[in-house]
């Protein structure tokens, strides 16, 4: 009996919580913490960053400028390896799937 | 026990035996819970084929002595990993697909870098999936595959299908993906446009924390967390149920950051403006419109979705083009759907009755 008290007040309290939750002020209130939120990581990552400047060490917004150079370069590479795949395919007649023993595509549904 | 001893006091001594003996137990298991490890997931034997950024394409080893001629391309979520598709052995729906003979492919989008937080919604449908699409139909030798999206991926496979029309997609099949934002209560209410600065987020955060993912899903049902632990501790003395409860818990506490410029994009033209379901999602100058998918399509919603609710994924299929389209509607939350213990009699066979016939 107390386990299906355990999941009447469980559905009872989403519904309450839900309800509380879809209301316009907690919607605002919502906003205002995500605002808090960001304004603190944001001054949290200025003050850091002029810490580590002061040091001579990279902050985050050079490791982050670092990264993406590095997404760039993988993406061209990326783009030269699919290039040359194709290339290699054409010339071999693309028979790369045969190469490797796999099962016999053959397979019929049992109603058929 | 004699003759006359009525049979309810029977059955009352069995009850107080069994839950005396479970009361012993949930204190021994208690402790082996507190000092073991989560169980390892995502094991079925699989090589990676293609991997671009923290995109992984991997191919899972035949477990049939024969196939299905077309292969199956899973699609996975933004927001959450992959392996829920490939839990444990004996409950793992790749698994479920290899031993019915599929020749399976799984797109695992990996954890987002921070340079990852300029991708877009384009990126992925007119990209790396068409990528991964092509280089599935490369190795298996096929022209043509099936595609499998669950959640997001659900979503992004059919925009994909809706700016591929031409090909080579051969059959597409969602589970419990959202088309109608309007259906997403709670999650438009936190993201109104009045209180929610989504581009001051974005700017400042780059990707979204996967913290912040992870509190707006246990948001969705707040006594969940408390409920769930009274039950753990209820049934401590049950391994099957612990080891359930561990793996489901640690994968929705095992979140991904979300996309920066991805998140903006969902956020203004999906919660705010609810553009697919109007048919005015425009991706790279391409509108993005349904109805242009003609391929066989299956959608397959959760009666209990808290997630996606049924008033947020039940117009896909008719916003769908294909002659040949159904969806249903089975017992199930969001995730057991997919991946719960029941799921093998539910979903899984359904999927297989269905996919079997159209991968010929």
């Amino acid at each position: 009996m107390w386990r299906e008290w355990v999941g009447q007040s469980e559905r009872q309290w989403n519904a309450f919580l839900n309800q509380t939750m879809a209301s316009d002020q907690y919607g605002q209130s919502l906003g205002r913490f995500m605002e808090l939120y960001v304004t603190m990581q944001k001054g949290m990552s200025e003050a850091m960053g002029r810490t580590l400047t002061a040091l001579n060490l990279p902050t985050r917004t050079d490791i982050l400028a670092l990264g993406d150079r590095l997404a760039a370069i993988e993406e061209r590479l990326a783009t030269i390896e699919t290039r040359l795949e194709r290339l290699a395919g054409a010339e071999a007649g693309d028979g790369s799937a045969a190469a490797v023993s796999r099962p016999p595509r053959t397979k019929r549904p049992a109603t058929a | 026990m004699t003759a006359s001893t009525p049979a309810g006091d029977v059955s009352i001594e069995a009850r107080v035996r069994s839950e005396v003996e479970r009361a012993l137990l949930r204190n021994v298991k208690g402790l082996e819970y507190l000092s073991t490890g989560d169980p390892a997931m995502g094991l079925t034997p699989k090589d990676a084929i293609y991997s671009r950024g923290t995109l992984k394409l991997y191919h899972y080893r035949p477990l049939a002595d024969e196939v299905y001629r077309v292969p199956v391309l899973l699609v996975m979520s933004l927001v959450s990993k992959a392996y829920i598709l490939d839990l444990t052995p004996g409950q793992s729906f790749v698994e479920f697909l290899l031993t019915q003979g599929y020749d399976v492919y799984m797109i695992d989008w990996g954890v987002p870098r921070p340079e990852d937080r300029r991708l877009r919604l384009e990126d992925y449908t007119l990209d790396f999936i068409p990528d991964c699409a092509r280089r599935v139909l490369a190795d298996s030798g096929e022209p043509d595959l099936s595609m499998i999206g669950y959640c997001m991926g659900g979503m992004l496979a059919v925009i994909y299908a809706a700016l591929h029309a031409g090909g080579p997609l051969k059959n597409l099949a969602c589970f419990t993906t959202p088309v109608n934002y309007d259906g997403m209560t709670l999650f438009r209410r936190w993201t109104d446009r009045r209180y929610f600065d989504v581009d001051r987020i974005v700017d400042t955060l780059g990707n979204v924390p996967p913290e912040l993912i992870y509190a707006s899903f246990e948001a969705l049902r707040p006594a969940a967390r408390a409920a769930s632990q009274i039950r753990l501790w209820d049934n401590m003395w049950n391994d099957d149920f612990v080891r359930s409860y561990r793996m489901f818990d640690r994968w929705a506490a095992d979140q991904v950051p979300f996309p920066g410029e991805c998140f903006r994009q969902t956020t203004k033209e999906l919660l705010w403006e609810n553009r697919l379901y109007r048919n005015e999602l425009v991706l790279a100058g391409r509108r993005v419109e349904l109805a242009r998918i003609t391929v066989p399509f299956l959608h397959v919603m959760a009666e209990h979705d808290h997630i996606v609710p049924y008033e947020s994924a039940k117009d896909l299929l008719a916003m769908v083009g294909s002659a040949d389209k159904r969806d249903l509607v089975l017992k199930g939350g969001h995730v057991s759907l997919v991946a719960g213990p029941h799921a093998s009699r539910r979903l899984w066979p359904q999927l297989d009755g269905w996919l079997s016939e159209r991968s010929v």
